[in-house]
């Protein structure tokens, strides 16, 4: 079923930061209320959270190297992000 | 052993409000020597190293340093996620802007009611005005912010109107946190319980106005453990994920331990924050599951709440090393009983926290 992206430039809201952890050798994402601990797929698409097009972004992560699939990954992500209330939409250009 | 994951840095007791559940020490004249900035920043850096990612910057009031912006900065150098907590009493229009520019990550004000004379009757003193501009100002610049509202007897009864305000004022979040009964709550404690109707109709209300609001603000109720039959993992456990740094330097487990006389805290001055965290006898004391005594000992929830809090445990049955009274498998829960019905008889009268501590 194909469902419509809640955001089209999708970028992490202010009070998200990610961070590489350096004792734990882990990459976490951090807000107010905790930190997410994020697998490498994970970390290279919240990197990938700047406001640019979710098809840029996509392309983007396929251009490094497909790993199965892409696009569905980056789509249950966001949504996740997003019910968190840790995404916004970027400025559109 | 694992790495603490926050910091809670305690940089002044000094603060113009005196709200009578302040978590400081009922003695705060005995502490008015403050770590200077380098030490903070020496601080910060070794929690960085340790494993420390979040940084709460608290008090006390913590505006009252004039360091602040310069430790937010630093703070931010060393990679941590850094949060001011607040009374936003003090500071001038340009505050927030400056601690935003340093690298403030997020902000958390206290709101003590939602009439501008019952909260300054709360906080002794004026400061409600002040509160609504700089959540707004908070807001305009991009900061999440979170109101933070210590529950009790006295403010209960306005509930609905306290989520509504946080509601009108566009926080992001509001943490509705009914008060712990340590530091300067318990020396108050009588005047400021609830009822158990009060608590009752509390937990209705936040779910209407989370039906009624939506998701924002996000809404955090944290129960009243007196009126629970479980006690909480206080601050997830000893020496668990937290540490705290008080103003003259001394290293906690939980910022209330203090209260605990025959317990020492090693200073940062003189032992590393690594050092204290994995070898100083008062965190090594009640980590983990091994000290617990019956009928924790034996508890298949033994891994979810290690006992509950220490600080209650001492504050209540005198005995620092008992199952928290708040568990229904204690047996001492009947102080805990005693105090409700204490406080349902009592009038109602607290002491303000001032500088000079308690006249009791």
């Amino acid at each position: 079923m194909e469902t419509r992206p809640r955001f089209h430039y999708p970028k992490l809201v202010s009070h998200a930061r990610y961070r590489w952890d350096k004792r734990r050798e882990q990459h976490q994402l951090v807000f107010p209320e905790g930190v997410l601990v994020l697998n490498a797929t994970a970390a290279s698409i919240v990197q990938l959270l700047d406001g640019r097009r979710l098809v840029d972004l996509v392309a983007e992560l396929n251009h490094r190297g497909p790993t199965g699939d892409v696009e569905g990954d980056v789509h249950e992500f966001i949504e996740r992000l997003a019910d968190k209330g840790l995404l916004c939409e970027g400025d559109v250009p | 052993m694992t790495s603490p994951y926050s910091l809670l840095a305690e940089l002044t007791y000094r603060c113009p409000l005196q709200c009578p559940y302040c978590s400081n020490p009922l003695q705060l004249r005995n502490y008015t020597q403050e770590l200077d900035t380098e030490t903070w920043k020496r601080v910060f850096r070794e929690a960085a190293d340790l494993g420390v990612v979040q940084v709460h910057l608290s008090g006390g009031e913590p505006l009252a340093r004039t360091d602040l912006v310069e430790l937010v900065q630093e703070a931010r150098d060393c990679d941590l996620y850094s949060h001011l907590s607040t009374s936003a009493a003090i500071g001038d229009e340009s505050t927030f802007g400056r601690l935003r520019e340093a690298g403030l990550d997020a902000v958390q004000i206290s709101l003590q009611d939602s009439q501008p004379g019952s909260n300054d009757w709360i906080a002794g003193f004026g400061c409600f005005d002040k509160k609504e501009r700089a959540v707004r100002e908070a807001r305009r610049l991009g900061f999440a912010v979170t109101l933070n509202v210590v529950l009790h007897r006295h403010n209960l009864s306005r509930l609905e109107e306290i989520i509504d305000l946080a509601a009108n004022w566009d926080a992001d979040r509001v943490e509705l946190a009914h008060t712990q009964y340590t530091g300067w709550a318990f020396q108050n404690r009588a005047a400021l319980l609830p009822s158990r109707e009060q608590v009752e109709q509390a937990e209705e209300i936040v779910a209407a106005a989370r039906n009624r609001l939506g998701r924002r603000p996000d809404m955090v109720h944290v129960l009243p453990d007196y009126f629970q039959d479980l006690p909480k993992a206080c601050l997830g456990g000893w020496g668990n994920v937290m540490l705290t740094v008080a103003p003259d330097g001394a290293v906690l487990p939980c910022q209330t331990a203090r209260e605990i006389p025959d317990l020492e805290f090693p200073n940062c001055k003189d032992h590393s924050l690594e050092d204290i965290w994995f070898h100083s006898d008062v965190f090594t004391r009640f980590r983990g599951t091994d000290w617990l005594p019956e009928p924790c000992r034996s508890c298949e929830r033994k891994e979810l709440d290690f006992g509950g809090c220490r600080c209650q445990a001492f504050l209540v049955t005198g005995d620092v090393a008992a199952t928290d009274p708040v568990c229904h498998l204690s047996p001492m829960r009947f102080l805990i009983d005693a105090a409700l019905q204490e406080a349902d008889a009592a009038a109602g009268e607290f002491e303000y926290r001032t500088m000079s501590g308690t006249s009791q």
